[in-house]
């Protein structure tokens, strides 16, 4: 079953909250709803399994971390993201890891 | 989703696409729920032709079985109608919980009608009469209420409100996942009246009373009444629009009786405090009487006594820096290696979805080098 990890994203919040909009109106119900988001999560996964091409470097300062139930959690401080084509630094950024080695 | 992606893979991200990442994202599901609605049209057609055709039945269950997604089969038999805006997309789910009760197609079709968004909840009747009773409660959890008996075949349009009195049995668990707060909800098979021409105002009397009927007089009936109560409140709010009109049988009146005579509880949206019992109900009722800074402050329990001096501790933290945004950066991904030496920390991830700054990012692979 493909994670449900990116439901906490752009994309995926706005789904939720259409798919909320929609079932606060009575025109899909719940069970639907949750339809749509496990094909959210395999279609999601699979795109960026298969479509997604490039690699980012970063570097910062580690505030916290977090290894529980397999899934890492790391808050990072002054952090530089660095891509071929841009660099993009943040004060704070939180990330959280799935594990990726089992597939 | 194709064009979800395409837009999945531009990098950045503003309100303008968010935007139109929800019209699409509804403009997807809108298609979907039309062809839901096409097929409740259909049901509908079904009862306003035929009732209570075994053929139509058959049709339904046939439908409705493998037709687990929304995409529903359109039964062959009938004759097109202009799709309808309604959805019904919960179609596989009652239809086939419909089917199991043994429901008409009349009644399938009636109960696809009804849910044009009016009312909170749905009616579906049964073949023998029956009553489902789909509740959605205020946060999307789904309680489906069957009514055994009543040989009364009860059709109300849910609009005009012309709700009967059927006997509640039984209320099912959510359909939905159980949302948390009510998961204590689960009413106890009982026999509820709605209303003989007490209306609903009186829904958690009616709750109570049905909670009380098996064991009437017992204080526990009314924790688990009350909780009851909570759920059923929403199923009463939904008659409360509904004149009750369906004659009431001996049991029914039994229980108007019983509603009169029961004291009104506490309505109860939330299932918070009917889990647990009265006495904890009436600690919690101290506790919010108190200031609720002060419970945060001092902690009603130990672990919020701690997190206060934890808390201050925490504030130690960096500045936010130059530029100040709402967005807490968030990389969700997944990780390859995770690798620590002393206090060097080495990350190797894949697959992710970075939101910095307000803007979204992915990549395939990400390495990063960080120290603690």
């Amino acid at each position: 079953m493909a994670y449900q990890l990116y439901r906490n994203t752009t994309l995926g919040n706005s789904l939720q909250e259409s798919l909320d909009e929609l079932i606060q109106t009575q025109q899909i119900t719940p069970q639907l709803a949750l339809q749509v988001l496990l094909q959210f999560d395999k279609a999601i996964n699979t795109a960026l399994a298969n479509r997604v091409r490039n690699r980012v470097n970063f570097k910062g300062s580690l505030n916290t971390y977090r290894f529980c139930d397999n899934v890492w959690t790391f808050v990072l401080n002054d952090v530089e993201f660095r891509e071929v084509t841009d660099l993009v630094k943040v004060d704070k950024v939180k990330i959280v890891a799935c594990d990726g080695k089992s597939e | 989703m194709s064009e979800v992606r395409e837009l999945f893979l531009d990098e950045g991200v503003d309100e303008q696409v968010l935007h139109e990442l929800k019209t699409l994202w509804e403009n997807k599901l809108l298609q979907s729920k039309a062809v839901e609605g096409f097929h409740s049209d259909e049901q509908a057609a079904l009862q306003a032709s035929q009732q209570q055709q075994q053929q139509h039945i058959q049709h339904v269950q046939q439908v409705t079985q493998p037709a687990q997604t929304q995409q529903v089969i359109l039964p062959p038999q009938q004759q097109q109608q202009a799709p309808q805006q309604q959805v019904i997309v919960r179609d596989p789910k009652l239809l086939q919980h419909m089917s199991a009760t043994g429901m008409s197609a009349a009644a399938t079709a009636a109960t696809l009608a009804l849910p044009t968004g009016v009312t909170p909840y749905q009616q579906i009747i049964t073949q023998q009469g029956q009553i489902l009773q789909v509740v959605r409660a205020p946060n999307g959890a789904q309680y489906i209420i069957q009514q055994s008996q009543q040989p009364i075949v009860l059709q109300q349009p849910m609009q005009s409100g012309g709700v009967q009195a059927p006997v509640i049995q039984q209320v099912l668990a959510p359909l939905q996942g159980g949302l948390p707060q009510q998961t204590g909800v689960i009413i106890q098979p009982q026999q509820i009246v709605l209303a003989q021409g007490n209306k609903v105002q009186d829904n958690a009397q009616v709750m109570q009373a049905a909670a009380m009927v098996p064991q009437p007089g017992q204080a526990a009936g009314a924790a688990p009444g009350g909780a009851a109560g909570g759920a059923a409140t929403q199923v009463q709010q939904a008659h409360a629009a509904a004149a009750p009109q369906a004659p009431l049988q001996p049991q029914a009146q039994q229980q108007a009786q019983l509603q009169a005579q029961q004291p009104p509880m506490m309505l109860q949206v939330d299932g918070a405090g009917d889990t647990s019992s009265e006495e904890d109900e009436d600690e919690e009722e101290e506790y919010d009487d108190d200031d609720d800074e002060e419970k945060d402050k001092d902690g009603g329990e130990d672990g919020q006594v701690e997190e206060e001096p934890l808390n201050s501790g925490d504030d130690v933290s960096d500045d936010d820096g130059g530029e100040l945004f709402d967005t807490e950066n968030v990389v969700v991904c997944q990780y390859d290696k995770i690798h620590r030496s002393k206090n060097k920390w080495k990350f190797h991830l894949k697959d992710g979805i970075m939101n910095l700054n307000g803007r979204d990012y992915v990549f395939s692979k990400a390495i990063g080098d960080a120290e603690w």
